[in-house]
């Protein structure tokens, strides 16, 4: 049980340093980690989320101790832990990939570490048969791993990590390897796990939905630099940038370059190469302008097509699909589609004209030039 | 334009069938999705159609002739691959040109000209003609692969996942962009997937492919409303579909089902008591979706059936909440600002009106509630 605090961490590759010269990029692009600072509660458990080169894996093995820290401190308690050797931080790792040991039967994979540590036999007993049945291997104990689907070996991997009940547990893509339904499950058990040894734990994830299904808080990292911190909830509703708001939700946010024209009283999204007009919801118009050029962002679920006379220009459907579970209709806009969900059990006809509204609250507007969110 | 007739089609990978007896008939100008799980046979099937693979027993027709013998390239057919193979070191436009520039299907070059035109500008591509594969993103690569299959108006287009290899987003607003041009391809097009979401959207019909075997084919909202069996069910909806074991239970000369062992009725409509009593076996499934749950953390009613909290899984804009009952794990589509503790009792209540009733012996279909109401309501449309 431990809590986790960085403070201002940097990591740059020497390669990068090498290469810094020879080319003169700038400086600050040269970091793989850039000033990532976030505090990890006792128990908590924290999912690093961006896409593939963002830093979120350097950020987790630095934390691990397998890459060296630039600059900048790493707590896990009170101890300041960047000097620290791996095996001295009584941290768990799992990776994607498995890495048991052939030879050895799960049970003798799973006590080895604490037989490395010369732990006394019934303890490691006990500790195997604690954590057993809580990532669901206690039938496989006796197998060797070649006997295992990818499944069972991934939950072999994980009951590793916690068996020596670490202070913190560390997660490296272990769901990526298996396929959509085994993924599902193993990340319930996962979730089940924690909710039951309580340990600190950080996954680190290149997949939106497992970072929104397991962690009680989402880092969500870009080039090196951490880009919001919150619970699936609040990063959803809450995105503090038009990067968070693209890579979280599925299907994901219509995100669409607009200029807003002013029509009386009225403020109204005007797209290039479209005749669509929809009107700007009305608590941004103390921030928005004549001409002003904002990129919208709502998503599918939060445009709605309206039953009584709206301002907005009529559109005609462009695509209608029926999903089973829900609907999904999409207008043409310029070169984009902007679509719509809904669970009703609608049909419109392609090419028939709708009137679209944007949901009042949950319109987003971000600038064009730095992507930051425009509040109210 | 063709139609295309498969029958008794068996294919043999050693002693592994791939393909075992298929008969199928996919219809002029039709938008055909073959679906199915990995290695049921979707691509050999459109690689039998294609003549790159050759069945030991069968017949393939095209347009009404056999052409078991005839080779690929004289069956008229235009093919798009998962992993795009474009020419790497052509541009765009040579690339989309090249199928008209092969001896069989020699064009002159204006002609050439005018329809690459048309087929970049209907894929957006007619920005990207000067540049080389290398030089593009994966969606574009994709959309040209897509364009130099459709470049020509063969009998028949086979497209094998051509979106399986783009990330989740690229993927929904290409199924939009491909679904928005279908109405502007004039040939029957056959489409592998093993995205349900592809499937429904896309398909005029769906054959849905196990073990080298058709299981059912139909509309998207056949094999959603009324799938043959529990196995089609399954493969339609996120999350998966709750089958519910029950037992069948004469009272008074109605028919209830109990399910999960708990000591709740669940009252089927009328025809489905009729359905239910024709049936030889008292072990009932009951397919109920996700989102014909309802849920409540303090209990509502006697109705209502008593779990725990299994899981809890926010995923944007819904919560996937799984409750146990017993052994039986339920998935539940609830609202995407609920909030829940693990372990935690709940209770749940079916939507009867839009329960699919299943042999609990041979998991076929047997009805879906209110069939006939809902078939009336079909026909009206």
């Amino acid at each position: 049980m431990a809590q986790l605090i960085l403070k201002n961490v940097y990591k740059r590759y020497d390669g990068q340093k090498k290469k810094m010269f020879k080319k003169k990029k700038k400086k600050e692009n040269d970091f793989a980690v850039k000033d990532v600072s976030y505090e990890c509660q006792d128990g908590e458990f924290i999912g690093i989320l961006g896409p593939s080169g963002c830093g979120k894996s350097t950020t987790l093995r630095m934390v691990a101790g397998l890459e060296k820290i630039t600059a900048g401190e790493i707590y896990i308690g009170d101890v300041l832990i960047n000097d620290l050797q791996p095996k001295d931080r009584n941290i768990g790792l799992a990776f994607e990939d498995y890495a048991l040991y052939p030879p050895l039967s799960i049970y003798e994979n799973l006590a080895f570490n604490m037989r490395a540590k010369k732990k006394k036999e019934d303890e490691i007993k006990k500790a195997i048969e604690y954590v057993a049945p809580l990532m669901k291997i206690d039938d496989l104990l006796d197998m060797k791993p070649s006997a295992l689907s990818g499944g069972q070996k991934q939950r072999v991997n994980i009951a590793r990590a916690i068996v020596r009940r670490p202070g913190l547990l560390l997660l490296d893509e272990p769901l990526s390897h298996l396929d959509g339904k085994m993924r599902q499950q193993l990340r319930q058990e996962i979730k089940r796990m924690h909710h039951e040894i309580k340990c600190t734990t950080i996954i680190v994830t290149h997949d939106q939905m497992e970072a929104m299904s397991l962690a009680d808080r989402i880092v969500i990292m870009k080039e090196g630099e951490i880009q919001q911190i919150g619970t699936p909830l609040e990063v959803y509703d809450d995105p503090a940038n038009e990067f968070v708001a693209g890579f979280i939700g599925e299907p994901p946010m219509n995100l669409m370059p607009s200029v807003i024209e002013k029509q009386g009283d009225k403020y109204m999204f005007t797209f290039e190469g479209s005749e669509l007009q929809v009107e700007v919801p009305k608590r941004y118009n103390k921030v928005v302008k004549d001409k002003m050029k904002v990129i919208l962002g709502v998503r599918p679920v939060d445009v709605l097509i309206a039953e009584e006379e709206v301002s907005s220009t009529p559109v005609p459907v462009a695509v209608y699909e029926n999903l089973g579970d829900e609907r999904r209709i999409s207008v043409r806009v310029g070169e984009m589609l902007l679509s719509m969900t809904t669970p009703e059990d609608v049909y419109y006809e392609t090419g028939q004209n709708v009137q679209l509204v944007f949901h009042e609250e949950r319109t987003h507007l971000f600038d064009p030039e730095t992507g930051g969110r425009i509040k109210v | 334009m063709a139609q295309i007739e498969l029958e008794n089609i068996t294919k043999q990978f050693g002693d592994v069938k791939a393909l075992d007896n298929v008969s199928l008939t996919v219809r002029d100008n039709e938008f055909f999705v073959l679906f199915g799980p990995a290695g049921a046979g979707k691509t050999t099937l459109l690689k039998t159609i294609a003549g790159a693979e050759f069945p030991e027993k069968g017949l393939v027709k095209i347009g009404g002739n056999i052409v078991n013998h005839v080779e690929s390239k004289d069956r008229n057919v235009s093919m798009v691959f998962e992993n795009y193979a474009l020419y790497p070191n052509l541009s765009v436009y040579d690339n989309i040109a090249s199928p008209m520039r092969s001896k069989l299907y020699k064009k002159d070059e204006d002609y050439i000209k005018t329809a690459v035109d048309k087929v970049t500008k209907m894929m957006k591509i007619n920005h990207l003609l000067e540049r080389k594969p290398s030089q593009l993103s994966n969606g574009q690569r994709q959309r040209v692969a897509l364009g130099r299959c459709l470049v020509r108006t063969p009998n028949v287009f086979l497209m094998d996942e051509p979106l399986a290899h783009l990330d989740a987003k690229l993927r929904h607003f290409m199924r939009g962009e491909l679904k928005e041009m279908q109405t502007s391809i004039n040939s029957t097009t056959i489409y592998v997937t093993h995205d349900y979401m592809e499937a429904m959207s896309l398909a005029d019909r769906i054959g849905v492919l196990n073990h080298g075997e058709i299981v059912q084919t139909g509309t998207a909202q056949e094999m959603y409303y009324t799938p043959c069996n529990e196995f089609v069910a399954r493969l339609f909806g996120e999350p998966e579909i709750n089958i519910l074991e029950g037992k069948k239970y004469a009272r008074e000369d109605s028919v209830y089902v109990k399910v999960l062992e708990q000591d709740v009725l669940l009252y089927p409509s009328e025809d489905t008591i009729q359905a239910l009593k024709e049936t030889d076996t008292d072990d009932i499934h009951i397919g109920m979706r996700g989102n014909d749950i309802k849920f409540a953390f303090e209990k509502p009613g006697d109705e209502w059936l008593e779990g725990t909290i299994y899981a809890n899984e926010p995923i944007g804009n819904k919560v996937i909440m799984t409750v146990l009952i017993g052994d039986t794990k339920l998935a539940v589509t609830c609202p995407n600002d609920t909030v829940a503790e693990l372990d935690q009792k709940v209770y749940v209540k079916f939507n009867m009106m839009n329960a699919i009733y299943f042999n609990g012996e041979t998991q076929k279909f047997i009805i879906r509630n209110n069939m006939s109401r809902y078939m009336a309501e079909k026909r009206e449309g």
